[in-house]
């Protein structure tokens, strides 16, 4: 699903070069739940950012689903994130001047969907995250944990391969993150591949694998828990079905 | 704390120098481009002859002659030579003056080249009618007026050119064939509208030689202006010399005016000149029904729209030009403002009243008003020096549309104002964003 | 396009909505009464004499000297006057007339038709010699001109004689609609003097006396000078009659010097007369292109803050999914839909300046077309002075969504 080969990321500020990855190295197969630790500073969200094409990179190589984007055009890197990967922000990032619908049909409006579909698509996803009777509420008239599950709405209507997921329990309290962390695991039985940076041992405990990030470079890394390789696609997982 | 707050607005102004700079300038044009129509509108139509016009008369009646009258709704705008001459003698009015433009050549001493001037006959009311300034002696005499005597006043550039300057008065100017002697210099005199020659050419200056009307006659100095006739001289008039034509011409060109105390005296007036015209009626002039009119001379001057009316509309448009500066400005402060919401915030959670970031932004608010103030009254100095350029000087040097402390007062109270006006609701919009909202992302 | 979203975000944003709506509605109504204004004037200002202004001077002469005080001895001037400037090279016609054209200077009259007691038709009347015609350049289109002999006798008709005389078609056609007017006879309205008209001008516009009279005038044969007066001479250059006047003053003092010479060309007058107008206009259109600044750079000052305000949003926006350029068109769109506002409800209140205008002061009703055109104008400025902060906008990192402050 994903693979980078020696990425290296250098963000310079003035006089200063400070490389954030360094021949960074991962490959993560399609259906894995992978959890990335680190701490602050240690290349996590730069990681993210260039996993997610919200960056570029310098030296390296990177493969998402089987294609080669490491040296993509705004407007392709565009059509990927759009189609192929869905993000959850630590916080939130709803736009506040929109309303559930509006929100979750964002990216659906990028991707030049016809009305209907649309329609159809942020109902059914509104209604997987249980807000359906929120349709028309603003981000500021909810609850924290509510809007990440918006936000997560707006990542399964788009119905993409890769999630990745910047610490998405980190604003929230545990019981809200617990709610979160069992729709991202029924979203990720369906079929779905998420990366998911976390603080939060127990929540990376879930995933098939924990990687640890630290100065830019993979230290560790070890498979917690033995990963079926070629599931077969069809799925019984609600989620993919109401999809 | 007011100065702490000044302190605080200047580096917030320095801050983000390009966005002042538009805020600034927003302003500045705002009052610039205010200021000037609205001065060169206030300078046309304010009062011309301050604390005296609501005192000053214009005399008009109906002496056309034939059947087909031109003049069926209002009498015409002037007078005839003989009825002028009949009116000055009411004891009614406090004064009255009776005038119109000729024009002559003066014959400079020492042989110069003789130059063309124009010139206004009238009686010795007009000075004081007029709050004409002199610089030396004087009016003529209401004795010169009858008698007449040949004198003259003349204007301070006509001084300069004739005498160098110096006190003219009891010298003599050879004016056509006929020498009179100087008895007053006008000071600078440049009055925005020619008030006593409201016909004709109004927004003119005074004209540079004055003398008494009776010496139209002996002069043969005929009217240069505007006249209308509607009589054709009949066989062997025109023989007659000018004085004996002039009393028997019906030709219009006299501008009559009566210095009248209150509406009372006024009313008195009318019955008078309605009086006149009836016993000429009975002489056989007159033939028309009784149509006179005696006009107070903000009326006339509304009337004959001296003030032109695009003035007006520029005044009323630049007025509005202000309103768009200020809805400009508005969105500029709140953008501004709001952009430091965090900052706000900080200041909020470390016991700042709502009162002081309040105070605080409308500080600012009126210190970029009132540079924004300054610099367009600098522009409105510059657009005036342009309208100046443009509708020309008078011939005394001084310049028709000036910029007047009330003026300069008044544009920095309007920026104060816009300043105000447009801050009150940004800043009140910033000091009630909550302390917490901006906190707890930090 | 995100019509509907972006809507429902712009309720939700009403101060900088209700602003932005309102400067330009006022910019709006504003422009388009300038632009009417200043059209209303321009028209005034195009408007076409007929005569050959470019080629024409206009010279003033003025005696002062006693000897020149007998009207015969002024009468012979005028002829020498006339035989010296034809003389000149480079002078094409001459001619002696009262006719003042772009002067604000003039004479007026009442005639009709003789005998009849219609309402008196008011005329601009002059005095001029047969040259009159080919030195403005304007053509007898019907019927003659005059002879020298009637212009040296016209002067001293007596009233009961019948004056030949040529008229503008304007007039002409008051009295005989259908045509045939010359040959036929008006009169002065107190029946002093009668007119047989003799020939028409087609082409004769000079702003004098009222609008009325302003096409109408009455030629009439007769040398026209006075002590009191002067003398006019209109002269048809070949070339350019500002390098002639010079030449044109020294003759005219070589001829008599006891006498002031002014010297001007057409041109100058002409451009006198429209003074007023011409500072009018300038100062519509300085207080327009002002106000069309201030209102473009309020627009992007709000522009620029509503997208710095948003940098996150347009980071997450651009995480999921949207390129540069739908960001671009994501601003530039919803300040059309503003701008659109601000239009609609500005044409109403164009209506409302201009009725209070007409009603006060004075001018022209507005037509649409001025409307649609500042509207037009304003939609372009609008969606322009977006385009700047919407491509700074674009240019915001998508990662920036990833960013936890």
């Amino acid at each position: 699903m994903l693979k980078m080969e020696n990425v290296t990321k250098i963000y310079r500020t003035g006089m200063v070069e400070t490389r954030a990855l360094r021949d960074f190295t991962l490959e993560v197969e399609e259906g894995e739940f992978v959890t990335l630790t680190g701490p602050s500073g240690s290349g996590k969200t730069t990681f993210l950012n260039v996993s997610g094409l919200l960056d570029g990179f310098e030296q390296g190589q990177y493969w998402l689903d089987g294609r080669d984007v490491s040296r993509l055009s705004d407007r392709e890197m565009s059509r990927i994130r759009n189609e192929k990967i869905g993000f959850i922000f630590q916080s939130f990032n709803l736009i506040p001047d929109l309303d559930v619908f509006d929100n979750v049909d964002v990216p659906l409006r990028y991707r030049g969907l016809k009305a209907k579909e649309r329609k159809e698509r942020i109902e059914k996803a509104v209604t997987m995250v249980g807000l359906s009777s929120r349709l028309r509420h603003l981000p500021s008239q909810l609850s924290g944990g509510q809007q990440q599950r918006v936000a997560i709405a707006r990542v399964l209507a788009g119905d993409p391969k890769l999630i990745l997921a910047d610490e998405p329990t980190g604003n929230l309290d545990s019981a809200m993150a617990r709610e979160i962390m069992d729709i991202l695991d029924q979203v990720n039985e369906a079929g779905t591949t998420i990366i998911m940076v976390t603080h939060n041992p127990e929540h990376a405990a879930r995933a098939h694998r924990q990687l640890h990030i630290a100065d830019g470079r993979m230290v560790d890394l070890e498979r917690i828990a033995p990963f079926p390789l070629n599931r077969p696609a069809a799925m019984k997982s609600p989620v993919r079905q109401a999809l | 704390m007011l100065l702490y707050n000044a302190r605080l607005a200047w580096k917030s102004i320095r801050r983000n120098p390009v966005l002042s700079f538009l805020i600034v300038l927003g302003i500045a044009l705002g009052v610039g481009v205010s200021t000037t129509f609205i001065t060169a509108y206030h300078v046309l139509a304010r009062d011309p002859v301050p604390g005296k016009s609501e005192s000053l008369y214009y005399v008009r009646m109906n002496s056309w002659g034939v059947a087909d009258d031109p003049f069926l709704r209002t009498p015409p705008p002037l007078i005839t030579y003989r009825d002028a001459l009949e009116l000055l003698k009411s004891p009614v009015p406090v004064r009255s003056t009776a005038s119109f433009q000729s024009h002559d050549t003066v014959f400079p001493e020492g042989g110069a080249r003789p130059f063309g001037q124009d010139l206004r006959l009238a009686t010795a009311d007009l000075f004081p009618m007029f709050a004409a300034p002199f610089r030396y002696g004087g009016p003529w005499s209401r004795e010169a007026d009858t008698r007449p005597e040949s004198v003259a006043v003349i204007s301070s550039a006509l001084n300069d050119r004739l005498f160098g300057g110096a006190n003219s008065v009891g010298r003599t100017i050879r004016l056509g064939n006929h020498p009179v002697r100087v008895v007053g210099v006008l000071g600078a005199w440049r009055p925005r509208v020619r008030a006593f020659a409201l016909f004709g050419s109004p927004l003119d200056a005074p004209e540079p030689i004055f003398l008494p009307l009776a010496l139209a006659g002996p002069m043969e100095l005929k009217p240069h202006e505007f006249q209308m006739s509607w009589r054709t001289p009949q066989p062997g008039e025109e023989k007659l010399p000018y004085a004996s034509q002039l009393m028997l011409d019906e030709v219009l060109f006299v501008s009559f005016w009566a210095e009248l105390t209150d509406a009372r005296q006024a009313e008195t007036y009318r019955h008078y000149v309605d009086a006149y015209v009836s016993e000429q009626k009975k002489l056989g002039r007159f033939p028309h029904p009784l149509n006179n009119r005696v006009t107070p001379m903000l009326d006339l001057m509304d009337e004959l729209k001296v003030v032109p009316p695009q003035t007006k509309a520029l005044a009323a448009i630049s007025l509005l030009f202000l309103v768009v500066a200020a809805l400009n400005l508005i969105g500029l402060f709140l953008g501004k403002f709001l952009a430091r919401a965090a900052t706000v915030g900080v200041r909020r959670a470390l016991g700042a009243s709502r009162r002081t970031i309040f105070v605080q932004h409308l500080v600012e608010c009126e210190l970029m008003g009132l540079a924004g103030g300054l610099c367009g009254v600098l522009l409105a100095l510059l657009g005036l020096a342009v309208l100046n350029h443009v509708y020309g000087d008078g011939p005394q040097g001084v310049p028709f549309f000036r910029l007047d402390l009330l003026m300069v007062l008044a544009a920095v109270g309007l920026s104060l104002l816009a300043g105000a006006i447009a801050g009150v609701y940004p800043a009140w919009r910033i000091c009630s964003v909550p302390p917490a909202r901006h906190l707890k992302t930090q | 396009m995100e019509f509907g979203p972006i809507f429902r975000s712009l309720l939700r944003n009403r101060a900088r909505v209700i602003l932005i709506v309102a400067e330009v509605a006022l910019t709006l109504a504003i422009v388009a009464n300038c632009l009417s204004l200043i059209m209303d004037t321009r028209t005034k200002l195009a408007r076409e004499s007929g005569f050959d202004e470019e080629h024409i001077a206009v010279i003033h002469t003025n005696p002062f000297d006693d000897h020149l005080r007998q009207q015969t001895v002024l009468d012979q001037l005028v002829d020498q006057d006339r035989r010296t400037l034809r003389a000149l090279p480079g002078v094409r016609a001459v001619s002696n007339t009262s006719l003042r054209p772009w002067q604000r200077s003039g004479n007026i009259t009442s005639v009709r038709i003789p005998g009849t007691h219609d309402e008196p038709v008011s005329t601009q009347v002059c005095s001029a010699d047969p040259g009159v015609f080919e030195t403005l350049g304007i053509a007898i289109t019907e019927g003659r001109g005059f002879t020298e002999a009637e212009y040296d006798h016209g002067a001293d008709a007596p009233p009961t004689e019948v004056l030949p005389v040529v008229v503008s078609r304007a007039l002409a056609n008051r009295f005989y609609p259908s045509g045939g007017a010359v040959g036929k006879q008006i009169g002065d309205a107190d029946e002093s003097q009668r007119y047989l008209i003799v020939g028409i001008v087609d082409r004769f516009y000079n702003p004098f006396g009222g609008s009325g009279n302003d096409e109408r005038i009455i030629f009439m044969p007769a040398r026209s000078v006075g002590f009191d007066r002067g003398a006019q001479y209109l002269v048809r250059t070949a070339g350019d009659p500002a390098r002639l006047l010079p030449q044109i003053e020294k003759a005219l003092l070589g001829v008599e010097k006891g006498r002031f010479v002014r010297t001007r060309t057409m041109v100058e007058d002409r451009t006198e007369f429209h003074g007023r107008d011409r500072i009018l206009v300038a100062s519509l259109n300085t207080v327009m292109a002002l106000l069309v600044l201030v209102t473009a750079l309020g627009i992007v000052g709000l522009t620029s803050f509503s997208v710095s305000e948003r940098r996150r949003q347009i980071g997450t926006r651009r995480a999921l999914g949207a390129d540069r350029a739908a960001i671009v068109r994501h601003f530039l769109l919803e300040n059309w839909m503003v701008t659109s506002f601000g239009i609609l409800l500005g044409a109403g209140l164009a209506y409302a300046l201009n009725f209070g205008i007409v009603t006060w002061v004075a001018g022209a009703r507005l037509s649409p077309a001025v409307v649609a055109a500042g509207a037009v104008g304003l939609w372009i400025i609008g969606v322009g002075a977006a385009l700047g902060p919407a491509l700074r906008g674009a240019q915001v990192p998508p990662a920036i969504a990833t960013r936890n402050v």
